[in-house]
């Protein structure tokens, strides 16, 4: 199956018009796959022989106490953050093998956006700037055409009437909001969101992970999530993963994850999150 | 004590021409020379930051051996000097632009790495993120933000640049210091002359210093309180509500 055959994934933003942008997993197939991934910054090893896959489509939320490499596999599967060793396929496609010395990031910049934990808005546009300058610059859309999408994106996420906002008028909330609408502008698959709430009061957070979870039900994209909202976890996720110290302890369902799963690390995690 | 002195006025209305003529090459210079400076500071810039560490040091030479020598040493140096290595002479013109343009460009382009630096990573990362390119990154989001960080310190090197620009009268650049040098010497009127010399310089780089107080003062006072003025802000959005502001 492809996208196009497929109309939860067929979104209203529409492909990419790159060539290589095509994504052909329909939802439920695998379209992020790591296997043996590894990474260390010094001596220190932040990613151990990591595998992990994603499913199209799905909410696939990460937890993990600060420093224990949940932010750096987000940055290997974007493509900002070489790993040292392993092997990442992106929709069938090897984007980066080392033992093959493979280098294609190419369908990953195509078809993933990224949100990141600070608020990267470019402060010296307004926010119609801030969105619409990538759709211009690389897919080559005229003005209008990407005020039009502009408006639908900003709809989307609840800020339909910012466009002419700068920045700096907005709140965090409504920052990050803009942020995920100018991330959907160039048409992502998935949507990696690096901490995207751990600024902000939690009915603000969660406002915001609406938007994440609607995205998801709406235009089919697939969300990884670094977060540390367990409520957020159990209710949207389709699957959580747990990072400890470098290794993935526990991949699976909420339900498993919150409810059946006797790693102590995991419950220690959960209860000082809660408390 | 003072001197009685008899000023004679006279000495520059009768020379208004020649005067406008050396301001009028002044200001000549010291447009060409910046202009020059400004987009040539940027790779000087960029190869300050190189992670290529020979393109690092040739930079950095180049800056400090700028930074560290006096001007009118530079000057004299490619004026004099270089024709004999080189066998080509220069017009003292071109000497001028040349050396003040190397000059500035040094220290224009610290300032430049100053502002690109100052451009969180995480905005670069979000551009390469929606697949901008390298140069666009850098036209779209690193210049804007980083010329405007530092535009008190880029105007500041300009003022110096036009008052600087009086040392090329000493390989006899028409300027309106070499203009008004001859004047004096030819009339012996040098306190009238040369206080209009300065007055003259005053007038052109006063309002340039008032501008740069100004938006250093509108830049501490936007860091303090890390928003737009609220008057401004109903002006720019007449129908959003500010109160949510942060």
């Amino acid at each position: 199956m492809t996208h196009t055959d497929n109309p939860a994934i067929s979104t209203r933003w529409g492909p990419a018009t790159s060539p290589v942008s095509a994504v052909t997993a329909g939802i439920g197939e695998v379209l992020v796959s790591a296997r043996g991934l590894q990474k260390s910054f010094g001596d220190r090893p932040i990613l151990k022989n990591i595998d992990f896959d994603m499913l199209a489509g799905d909410i696939t939320v990460i937890i993990g106490k600060s420093g224990s490499g949940k932010s750096t596999l987000l940055r290997t599967l974007a493509g900002l953050t070489d790993p040292d060793a392993g092997r990442i396929v992106f929709d069938g496609k090897v984007v980066f093998d080392e033992q093959k010395r493979t280098q294609d990031w190419s369908d990953v910049e195509a078809n993933v956006g990224m949100v990141f934990q600070s608020y990267t808005l470019w402060p010296h546009m307004d926010v119609l700037a801030n969105l619409t300058l990538a759709p211009r610059k690389r897919l080559k859309m005229s003005a209008a055409e990407a005020r039009e999408r502009a408006e639908v994106a900003l709809a989307e996420v609840g800020m339909g009437s910012h466009l002419r906002s700068r920045p700096a008028q907005l709140s965090g909330g409504e920052r990050q909001r803009v942020a995920i609408a100018r991330a959907l502008m160039m048409g992502p698959k998935l949507l990696l969101c690096d901490e995207i709430t751990s600024a902000l009061d939690p009915p603000v957070a969660a406002e915001v992970l609406e938007v994440l979870r609607r995205l998801k039900q709406e235009e089919g994209i697939a969300v990884a999530l670094v977060t540390h909202d367990m409520a957020f976890a159990s209710k949207a996720a389709d699957r959580v993963v747990f990072f400890h110290d470098g290794e993935i302890t526990v991949n699976a369902t909420p339900d498993d994850a919150f409810n059946h799963c006797d790693d102590p690390n995991l419950q220690k995690f959960v209860d000082s999150v809660r408390f | 004590m003072l001197h009685s002195y008899d000023f004679d006025w006279n000495v520059i209305t009768d020379n208004i021409p020649r005067l406008a003529q050396g301001l009028l090459t002044t200001v000549e210079l010291a447009v060409i020379v910046i202009a020059l400076s400004m987009v040539l500071a940027v790779p000087v810039a960029f190869a300050r930051m190189s992670k290529i560490e020979v393109l690092r040091w040739v930079a950095q030479a180049y800056i400090e051996v700028f930074r560290c020598t006096p001007l009118l040493v530079q000057l004299f140096w490619i004026y004099y000097a270089l024709p004999t290595l080189t066998g080509v002479t220069i017009p003292g013109f071109a000497s001028a632009v040349i050396a003040l343009t190397a000059n500035l460009t040094a220290f224009m382009a610290e300032a430049y790495r100053s502002g690109f630096q100052a451009v969180p990573i995480e905005q670069i990362e979000a551009a390469q993120m929606l697949r901008l390119t390298r140069l666009q990154r850098t036209i779209y989001i690193i210049l804007p933000q980083a010329l405007r960080q530092q535009l008190p310190v880029i105007l500041s090197l300009n003022i110096s640049l036009f008052k600087d620009t009086a040392l090329v009268s000493t390989i006899a650049v028409a300027d309106l210091m070499f203009v008004s040098n001859t004047i004096a010497t030819q009339t012996y009127r040098s306190l009238e002359v040369l206080t209009f010399a300065a007055v003259i310089y005053f007038v052109v780089a006063f309002p340039v210093s008032m501008i740069t107080s100004r938006i250093e003062r509108n830049m501490m006072t936007a860091g303090q309180a890390a928003t737009v003025p609220r008057r401004r802000l109903r002006r720019l959005t007449p129908q959003t509500p500010v109160g949510g502001a942060v």
